[in-house]
């Protein structure tokens, strides 16, 4: 077999490779176990051992379709242990190009699983505004000024939920799913000037640099990617064993079921990249022996 | 008068917030705040001017049937489509932008769950394949330092996955260290510097030395 | 049977997959239909979340108290002026706040958000205490020797130029993790998109046609 003319094959067979990859443990369910870290521990610890039932705690969605396969995963997952725990939700989004239309559909997704909850007595959406930084800013001072009417366009102030719920102070804590640097900002401005203890969902993209914010402890807990969302969803059922049944329902997509892909595919990548320096080797070799 | 009233607003735009944050006095905060309520509004702004341009550069190419053109019409169509459902949105027409109280969706809402979700989710899905592609072709072990990447990404890749724990612990032991330590190291060094060179340049903007934000050049 | 939407939402997702082929005018048809809806996408929002609540109604409904922001309006109307060429010095003014205000608040960001706190986590202790103090030690000697690799004010020879060998190395490291991270991460996106292909689009319609 030529090594060297493998290593030259369309594109295209590898384009059916990961094709084949990923649709194939998407019919064939395998199950696979996941192993918690520490970063998502520490978040999930935070929710459920340091905040109590009518607590108040912000959700940003920081991302659009371009990260909602890992991002909104770990939104249900934050909204369901919230909703578990009897802990009030403010919704905000503060990314341009669907965070809005990504935080209607997880709520609405999560809320019908819950139908003793009130719109405005245990959660509330104030919808998407421009100037993250200037609005995150603001915040501090007034979240009635920067969100002046929920997304149904109800005055915040009479929200019953929202009548306590002034700044910063009121909230015991920010989880922001991110793409992108919106969830640098909660960690080096809100965190870092008003002390507001903040949990950051990024994409795997961009999760090795939020290692350095952890550590510094201007965040209280990390969810990397859809690794980290399968982990946060293992401990909420862990917990909540109610919640089992919602994540067995048949095509529900879920960070769990998609790290079955996940593993598949990565296998098939790390394939790829050892065989290319297997040939990239045996093909430096090769002069040698001729001589 | 034209060159300095906006270095001088800039200036004054740039030093208010940096004053605020170290003087917690009453009407250095209102100015503050008042601020950052105008910025919010201005960001809206600001996000559209894009928008406009668009539509210039698209008109352009319609009117000269410049290659590409009926490309052009469709950027356009889809603009048109989605900016009057939004536009109308804002007037409580059709029930606004989001989904209604009854859980239907508004036609701003369907267009963006069953056309903009799919094109943009698809277009970055791309990115695995092309991904897969470029790493079977390029990634090898060429020096010591190539040689550390590889090794790294492999622990982290296959500790990142169920099967890294079913082989031995130690792969997932060994990737959280890794991410925790090593890779920590690097993103602090790399944030310090970035930082410390973003604080220059942002000092350079706001007394006025770099000026080019404005269009104009150093000399100006 | 898949809805409309479902239908729709499948031809698009196929029209992008199909680039992976090649060029092809169905791919280029939806990515032009794709960035005209982003920014049709931003006029709604803006317009609905930000303008109306936070300009338009305050000023409609309570102008006493809230006359101030017609200079935000002001404002941000004065950065359209850049398309009229008459007056388009105008706009420079509004750019001026716009672009001063972000750069003000993003410097203190950096100094006080990243680059102190991070110096300060970076102070380690290096009395020998068990383990720990091996890993500080990683720690200090990767931050150090990274910072020192940036420094390209001085020539990268002797010490200097063996330092920033070991913050080569440690960047590296660094790469190579985000590297399978990003790996993870891109992967991510196409199960989403191909869970929405086989459980919502083909298992509906092969159900349908078995």
């Amino acid at each position: 077999m030529n090594l060297e003319r493998i290593m030259q094959v369309d594109r295209r067979i590898i384009y059916l490779f990961v094709a084949a990859g990923t649709i194939l443990p998407i019919i064939f369910v395998i199950g696979l176990p996941v192993s918690i870290t520490p970063p998502v521990q520490m978040a999930f610890d935070r929710i459920e051992n340091q905040l109590n039932p009518g607590d108040v705690v912000l959700v940003s969605f920081d991302y659009g379709p371009s990260s909602a396969p890992e991002n909104a995963p770990m939104a249900d997952a934050i909204l369901r242990h919230c909703f578990s725990k009897g802990i009030k939700v403010i919704v905000i989004a503060f990314y341009p190009l669907g965070g809005l239309s990504e935080a209607v559909n997880e709520l609405n997704t999560v809320v019908a699983e819950f139908p003793d909850l009130e719109y405005g007595v245990d959660y509330v959406n104030l919808g998407y505004k421009d100037g993250a930084q200037a609005a995150m800013r603001k915040m501090n001072e007034n979240i009635h000024e920067v969100f002046p009417t929920d997304l149904r366009g109800t005055p915040t102030g009479e929200i019953p939920m929202m009548k306590n719920v002034k700044t910063y102070a009121d909230v015991k804590l920010c989880v922001t799913l991110a793409t992108g640097i919106i969830g640098e900002w909660w960690a080096n401005l809100v965190n870092a000037q008003f002390g507001l203890p903040v949990i950051v969902g990024p994409t795997a993209v961009s999760a090795p640099k939020y290692y350095a914010y952890l550590e510094a402890k201007q965040m209280v807990g990390l969810l990397g990617g859809l690794k980290g969302a399968s982990e946060y969803e293992r401990l909420v059922v862990n917990k909540y064993p109610h919640l089992a049944e919602v994540y067995a329902t048949p095509g529900l997509y879920t960070a769990t079921k998609g790290m079955d892909v996940q593993s598949i595919v990565h296998l098939i990548m790390i394939a790829f990249i050892l065989f290319g320096n297997v040939v990239y080797f045996t093909g430096k070799r090769k002069p040698r022996k001729a001589a | 008068m034209r060159k300095q009233v906006p270095l001088l607003l800039t200036f004054c735009a740039g030093m208010i917030p940096i004053i605020a944050l170290f003087v917690p006095e009453r009407h250095v905060s209102t100015v503050s705040t008042t601020l950052d309520s105008w910025l919010i509004i201005v960001a809206g702004f600001a996000l559209l001017l894009g928008v406009v341009n668009v539509i210039q550069m698209n008109t352009n190419k319609i009117r000269r049937k410049s290659s590409g053109w009926p490309y052009a019409i469709v950027l356009l169509a889809g603009l048109a489509i989605m900016g009057t459902f939004g536009f109308a949105g804002a007037f409580d027409v059709f029930g606004g932008i989001a989904t209604r109280p009854d859980g239907s969706s508004t036609p701003f809402d369907w267009l963006y769950q069953n056309a903009f979700l799919p094109l943009q989710g698809t277009m970055f899905a791309l990115l695995a394949f092309f991904m897969a592609s470029a790493s079977y072709r390029a990634f090898r072990a060429r020096n010591v330092e190539a040689t550390i990447l590889l090794i790294a990404a492999l622990i982290v890749m296959f500790g990142r996955i169920p099967f890294g724990e079913m082989v031995t612990k130690w792969f997932p032991i060994t990737t959280e260290w890794i991410m925790a330590r090593p890779n920590m190291a690097a993103q602090r060094g790399i944030m310090i510097g970035a930082g410390l060179g973003a604080a220059s340049m942002a000092l350079r903007v706001i007394v006025g030395i770099e000026r080019s934000y404005l269009g104009l050049g150093k000399g100006e | 049977m898949p809805s409309l939407g479902t239908w729709l939402a499948a031809f698009f997702t196929l029209c992008m997959l199909s680039f992976l082929y090649k060029d092809n005018p169905f791919f280029r048809i939806a990515e032009s239909f794709f960035a005209g809806l982003s920014l049709g996408y931003y006029i709604g929002i803006v317009a609905n979340q930000t303008i109306k609540p936070n300009l338009v109604l305050p000023l409609m409904q309570e102008f006493s108290t809230n006359w101030h922001l017609l200079f935000a309006g002001g404002l941000g109307v004065m950065l359209y002026f850049r398309y009229i060429k008459r007056v388009a010095w105008v706009s420079r003014w509004a750019l001026a706040v716009y672009v001063g205000y972000y750069v003000g608040v993003n410097m203190m960001q950096k100094l006080h958000g990243e680059v102190l706190p991070q110096v300060g986590d970076t102070m380690l202790s290096l009395n020998w205490a068990g383990i720990g103090t091996l890993w500080n030690l990683i720690m200090v000697v990767g931050v150090l020797s990274v910072l020192i690799y940036f420094y390209f004010s001085a020539e990268h020879k002797g010490a200097v130029g063996g330092i920033s060998r070991v913050g080569i190395w440690f960047l590296m490291v660094s790469f190579g993790a985000a590297f399978g991270y990003t790996v993870m991460g891109r992967i991510s996106l196409l199960i989403g998109r191909m869970v929405f292909l086989v459980n919502e689009w083909a298992r509906p319609l092969i159900g349908l046609i078995t």
